[in-house]
Parts: structure tokens; sequence; C-alpha cells
């Protein structure tokens, strides 16, 4: 097991009103009330802005002073629905308690002026970002044999893999909270498209990550992954992921790991990885199972992220076959006393035949849904 | 080490612990864990190791084998208890396996729906004769691994009322464990896949105190046949369909190692094998008459792997009747494993190579015997 940070924490002390950058903790900007980094109120620069004929000059200098003004109101983290509805969609919104939304550049100030905290992203932005996959299952889920495992569609090694990075869900209906959740989970920066039906099940699901008391554990990690930047290595990542194999990008071999991979090597040529599904499977076999932080019984279905400090650790879990969960059984390294989990829609779930022997703890949650949250403490 | 060594090392191994079995000649690495002991004497193989009773009846079943005279399954089964026990009235014969005070689980198979199930008549029977006992119909659970399935068969109006009816899930979907006992699982890594333990289902292992096993005669596409053995073990654990893909099944180890885990073991009493219809070719299933035969038989005893031997034959004899390939042919020109459609047209088509060799490996962990010579059996004809 390590302690070690596995992707960059987002810590970006010293930023102007960014505070640390993790969760809960760099927002208070984007919650306090709206001000102009410029010399002039932003309502009188709107409103000037739009005596001007709309040039691709104006658009520019449009997307100029939103680009300063999201800088103004600090580093978006937090997922956020992009809504490209008008104004007369407002009341929809606050019924489900959304209070933050990423807009398109020419319509955040209507918003802010209705009283929403708005991240102006402009059509350009909005292009640039990288793409996400819908999460969910895609294929045979109903098929029973574990060999047999259903595909996920999941996104969290890409924000493994680019921290940095700012990504967007085009999502359809039914699926924006799993999404929220999974961009919550890896501390992503990522807007989501959502239909208008899932806007109640956004707002809960944004109110239950709100609920969730601070985290700032560093990810725990099992395997040293060089990154190449490789599609061969992107697939090596996607699938170690997939299957709870927990690893952080290094830059060089890391003693403290079992395994470092650095695919192109002689212990891991090329041509492996052409089986990423077998490859993953080599690397599962020489870490071992029993060597492994993290197991994961009675599902083929969720994927987890771990966090911990050493007395304290985070499990998230998320569950993409779209059906609740019975009787998971999870076993973590490590010899934790107390179990609190959380479950989005149940709010908390009671862990059930806890086990701690001389190296694991080892617990089963039942009824769980799309996101489950658990922490652990010795 | 050969096959014969390693599992006569495993038998001889206690099973009340973490225990763990060296890799051999393709036989996967298994840990057993449970915290339960076997009892003095384990209901596998029982008082009558290398004992069967085979009661035939022509008349058990109509002519065209659609319905089933309750009477005479009534009467075949009344003899067939007699003669495994030696008794002279049929309530001494359950008496000798069964007190008021047990809670009886009864693992019926209804993965064969419609054709080849555990029968409404032999259920039915084998409750009168509980409740005859003394024990209670609220002391009786019917029991199968999907809700799903035993909704199809439906056992609830030949059941008297407050028997219960149990699944472990809802369907085979792998979504619902908490039916499942996380203490007592068997783990083992197939073929990569990522939930590598079976548990034990918690009613076996928590609740009742004596099991009875209802299988049917039927062909199995990854264990030859599928009789005793693979019913009670592969019905009474989760995540058991990992064992078989591509091809390959890992039944021949998986089988006999999941039924001599404790308590179910020592829970299992007694063996009755419903072989009034059975399926020669496509079981496990049998959706349609285009496989099923009639054997019209009931085989009694507590030994499994001597009845799976002798099912082993009765599948393979049937097979051969029909011109079909042999349960223990090995050649691959026969696999077809991405194609369970051909299969199903075409007897001659394996989607997995079969094994056959789960019921000797199940005799070698002491369950029972599997010599043919060793095996006596006492036919009936009623």
């Amino acid at each position: 097991m390590s302690p070690g940070p596995l992707i960059g924490s987002g810590n970006k002390k010293g930023k102007k009103g960014v505070g640390s950058g993790e969760w809960g903790v760099g927002v208070r900007n984007l919650l306090s009330p709206p001000h102009s980094p410029l010399s002039i109120p932003y309502s009188l620069l709107t409103f000037l802005l739009f005596l001007l004929p709309l040039t691709p000059q104006r658009i520019l200098r449009l997307e100029a002073a939103e680009a300063k003004r999201n800088a103004a109101e600090g580093e978006q983290k937090l997922p956020l629905i992009y809504w490209t509805e008008g104004i007369e969609t407002a009341e929809s919104l606050k019924r489900a308690g959304i209070e933050q939304i990423a807009a398109p550049a020419d319509k955040a100030e209507v918003w802010r002026k209705a009283g929403f905290k708005v991240v102006a992203v402009s059509r350009a932005e909005f292009e640039r970002r990288e793409k996400l996959l819908t999460p969910r299952i895609t294929g045979r889920a109903d098929v029973a044999s574990a060999t047999r495992r259903p595909w996920v569609d999941a996104n969290g090694w890409r924000f493994v893999r680019n921290p940095a990075g700012k990504f967007y869900y085009d999502l359809p209906q039914g699926k924006a909270a799993m999404a929220i959740a999974e961009a919550f989970t890896y501390k992503a920066d990522a807007i989501l498209k959502i239909d208008q039906a899932d806007l109640t099940e956004a707002g809960a699901m944004f109110a239950f990550i709100k609920n969730l008391t601070g985290e700032n554990y560093p990810p725990i990690a099992d395997i040293g992954v060089i990154d190449d930047k490789s599609p061969e290595t992107g697939e090596v990542i996607n699938l170690l992921t997939r299957r709870n194999l927990l690893f952080k990008i290094v830059e060089a071999p890391e003693p403290q790991f079992r395994v470092n991979i650095k695919l192109g090597s002689k212990e891991y040529p090329k041509a492996e990885a052409d089986n990423p599904s077998e490859f993953a499977q080599k690397i599962r076999q020489r870490l071992g199972d029993d060597n492994r932080s993290l197991r994961v019984y009675g599902t083929e279905t969720v994927i987890c992220r771990l966090t911990g400090d050493g007395a304290r650790a985070r499990l998230h879990l998320l569950n993409y076959s779209g059906r609740e969960a019975d009787g998971l059984r999870l076993r973590l390294r490590g010899n934790y006393g107390r179990v609190d989990a959380r479950a989005f829609g149940l709010s908390r779930v009671e862990p059930e035949d806890l086990v701690n022997d001389e190296t694991a703890t080892e617990f089963s949650v039942s009824g769980i849904g799309i996101y489950t949250v658990i922490d652990l403490s010795r | 080490m050969k096959r014969r060594t390693f599992v006569q090392l495993l038998a001889a191994t206690p099973l009340a612990s973490t225990t763990r079995a060296e890799e051999s000649e393709g036989i996967p690495k298994y840990k057993v864990v449970t915290p339960y002991k076997r009892a003095a004497l384990p209901g596998m193989p029982g008082p009558y190791p290398g004992k069967v009773v085979s009661v035939k009846s022509a008349k058990c079943l109509s002519e065209d084998g659609l319905k089933i005279d309750g009477e005479v399954v009534r009467e075949m089964m009344e003899r067939g208890m007699r003669a495994l026990t030696g008794d002279a009235k049929t309530i001494d014969s359950w008496r000798r396996f069964f007190t008021p005070e047990d809670v009886v689980g009864i693992k019926v198979n209804a993965g064969g729906r419609p054709w080849v199930v555990s029968s409404h008549e032999v259920v039915a029977e084998t409750i009168r004769n509980l409740m005859a006992v003394g024990v209670k119909a609220q002391q009786i659970y019917i029991y199968e691994r999907f809700q799903g399935q035993l909704d199809q068969v439906n056992y609830a109006p030949r059941a008297p009322e407050g028997v219960n009816i149990f699944a472990a899930e809802r369907a085979n979907t792998r979504n619902d464990n908490q039916n499942y006992d996380p203490r007592v699982y068997v783990e083992a890594d197939f073929f990569g896949e990522d939930d590598t333990r079976s548990n034990m289902i918690r009613l076996v292992s928590e609740k009742l105190t004596k099991i009875i096993n209802i299988p049917n005669m039927k062909d199995h596409g990854a264990t030859g046949a599928t009789g005793c053995l693979k019913n009670i073990a592969y019905g009474s654990f989760s995540n058991v369909a990992r064992t078989h893909y591509k091809g390959v099944s890992h039944t021949l180890s998986f089988v006999g190692t999941l039924a001599v885990v404790e308590p179910l073991r020592s829970k299992t009493v007694l063996q009755i094998m419903d072989g009034l219809r059975g399926v020669w070719h496509g079981g496990p299933f049998a959706p349609t008459l285009k496989y099923v035969f009639f054997p019209r038989t009931i085989m009694f005893g507590t030994d499994p792997v001597a009845i799976d031997r002798l099912l082993l034959d009765i599948i393979d004899d049937e097979r051969k009747r029909r011109g079909a390939i042999s349960i223990w042919n090995r050649d691959e020109k026969t696999l077809d494993f991405n194609n369970g459609g051909d299969r199903d047209k075409d007897p001659n088509v394996n989607i997995i190579i079969r094994e056959p060799g789960h019921v000797e490996y199940a005799g070698n962990l002491g369950l029972g015997v599997h010599d043919k010579r060793e095996i006596e059996v006492k036919e009936i004809e009623v």
C-alpha cells in the first residue's frame, strides 16, 4: 500500500482565491457574491458589449472577459451542469436545488442576475474540452458469467491520467447523477450537458456530495505506471481502473510498489498490450491478489477509488450496472475498526458482517445504488 | 504430482479452517474458508456409501411422458426408501434421517424447466413424509438459487401451507449477494475474473439442519452429466458459472470442492434423484422436448458419487443410442464454443470439453464411492 499521491492533488495554495483546490475548500469564491475583477461593473460591461454588433472580434473580447471572470471566481473543480436553456428554466433548476451552473458565455450574465453562480464556458472552450463517455454498462449486462464480464464505459482512468484536464459529458436521460458522482470521485474538472428530465436527480446528487465531509487523503496505489501517453498505455490504465487494480502514475519505477509498469520495457513488451485484458491479468498475477489494497466481491460492475492516510481511508464505489447491488463484499488491507457508509438515495448504510484479521478489514454493504462513499478509520 | 495423489492429499486436509491446495495439472488453486466443522458422520456419503436403490415404473408417466402419476410416484418413493434403509415401514426409513426438530431444506432443480425439473410429485411426497415424521411445514424450505426459475416451476400449489419457498437471487444477474454467507466461501481464479469467491447460501449455512437433494437425470455441456453433486454444489453457492469459458471447464475439480465444504457436506443427508424424465443433450436446460427422454426411474441413496456414477452411464448410453458423441469425447473438432445455437441443433457439437471426471474427483475427496465394482445397486420395478 502506498500513501503517495496518485494524481496531482489540485493543491493550488498561493493561487489567488482558490484555496487548497480540494472539494469544499476551493469553492469559497464560487459561493461569494459576484464581483468584478475589472475596473467597471460587469453589468455595465455587458450592457456596453451588447450595444456592439456581434463581430468575431467582439466575441473574442467577450470570451476574454469571461475567462478573467471565471478565473476570479475560482478554478472550477466541482462538476457543473452545462445549462444552455433559457432563463425561463430557472425555476426548474431552483426546484432541483441547483444554484451553480456552467453556461454559454453569452448567457452567463443573465443567469447571474437570476441569482445563480455561473461559470461561463464559451463554445470554443467547450469544444476544447475532452468528451467523456456516458458512464454505463454496454453489451450484455444480463449475462451471468463473470468471465463474460460486462463492458463498462467508465472515465476514471482519463481523469487519473490527466488530472489537469478539462472534460465534458454529453449525457442521455438517466445518466446525470452517475456522471456527477464519477467526476466528483476523481476530482475532475468536468461539465455536464444533461437531459432536463434529470434535473431533480442531478440536484439530489449535488446535495449528496456537498454533505460529504471534506477529505484530502492521497489515493492509495499498489502499482506504479510510467505513462508514455500512448494509446496502448491508456488502454492498460483503463483496464487497471476497470478491475480495481490501484495504480499511481509515476515518472520512474518506485520501490514501494511490487509492480512497476513501463510499456515497451523487457518485462512489459508493447506487443503484450495488444491484448490489454490479458496484459492487465498479467499485472494482477504479478501483484498477487493477497497483496492488493482493495478487493471487491459480488459484482463486476462497481469501480472503486480508494484514498487514505494510513489511519483513515475513503472508498468511493461507482456502480455502473444501473441496478441496485446487494451484499457487495469489500476487503481492504489494514485494520479499520470503524466503517461508515453513505449511499446516494439511501443516506446511511449499515456495513454488515465486519471482520478484521491481522492484515485486512472485510465487510458487506447492501442495497447500494449508483454511488456510495465509505469512510474508514482505525 | 498426479491428480489422484493431489486429491487424496486434499481430502486429508481439514476444511474447517482456511486451507490452500496446490495448483497441479490444471487444477486451480483453491482457498476454502468456513468456520464449520464436519459432523461425526457427514451426510455425504452418509450411512450408505456405495449403495443405490433404483426404482423404475413404466406407469409413473403417461405414455407420451407428459403427465406424472402421483400415486405411482408415492409407491416408488415408499419402496425406494424402505429398500435403502431396510425398514419395514416407510416412516421408519424417514425417521432414520429426520427428527421433528429439524429444519429441512429441499434442494430442487428448476433449471431444466419446464420438462426436466424436480417434479411436483416427488417434492410433494418428500414433504408429506417429512411432515409425517413431525417436521412442521414452517420448518421446510424448498430452495434454489434463482427466483425466476422457481417462479416458472411454481411449487406453491402442491406444497402444504406454511412450507417456505426460497431463492437466493432474483435472477442470474450477479447483483444479489445478501443471501450468501460471507464467512463461507471457496476462492479461486479460473479465468482472470474479478470476483474470485463463491459463497454458500446463508440458508444452508445458518438455518437448515438437514438437506434433501432432489436432482434430475441431465446431460450437461460442462460436466458431462449433472446429478446429485452438481445440483447440491453449484446450487448452494454463488458465482459458479465462471468455471466454464471458451471451451474450457474447471468443473472437474470445482464441483467436488464445493460439495465437500462444511456445513453443506454434513447437512446433506439424503439423495433422491428424480429420473422420471431426463435430458440427453443440451442440458442442463430442457426448454423443449427435443432431447428429453424418459428413464421413469427414481434413485435413492446417501452417496451422491455412487448415484452420479450410474447417471454418467445412463446419459452416455442414451446419447449412444441416439447416435450422439459420448460425454467422454474430448476431441476438439467437436467444439464450437461460441455457438450454443449449433449445440442445440446438433448433438454432435460441444460448447465445452465436458468433464464427467468430476464424479471420480468428488469420490476421491471422500464424498462417495466411484468405482462401479464397489457400488451396490438394488433395482426395483413398480
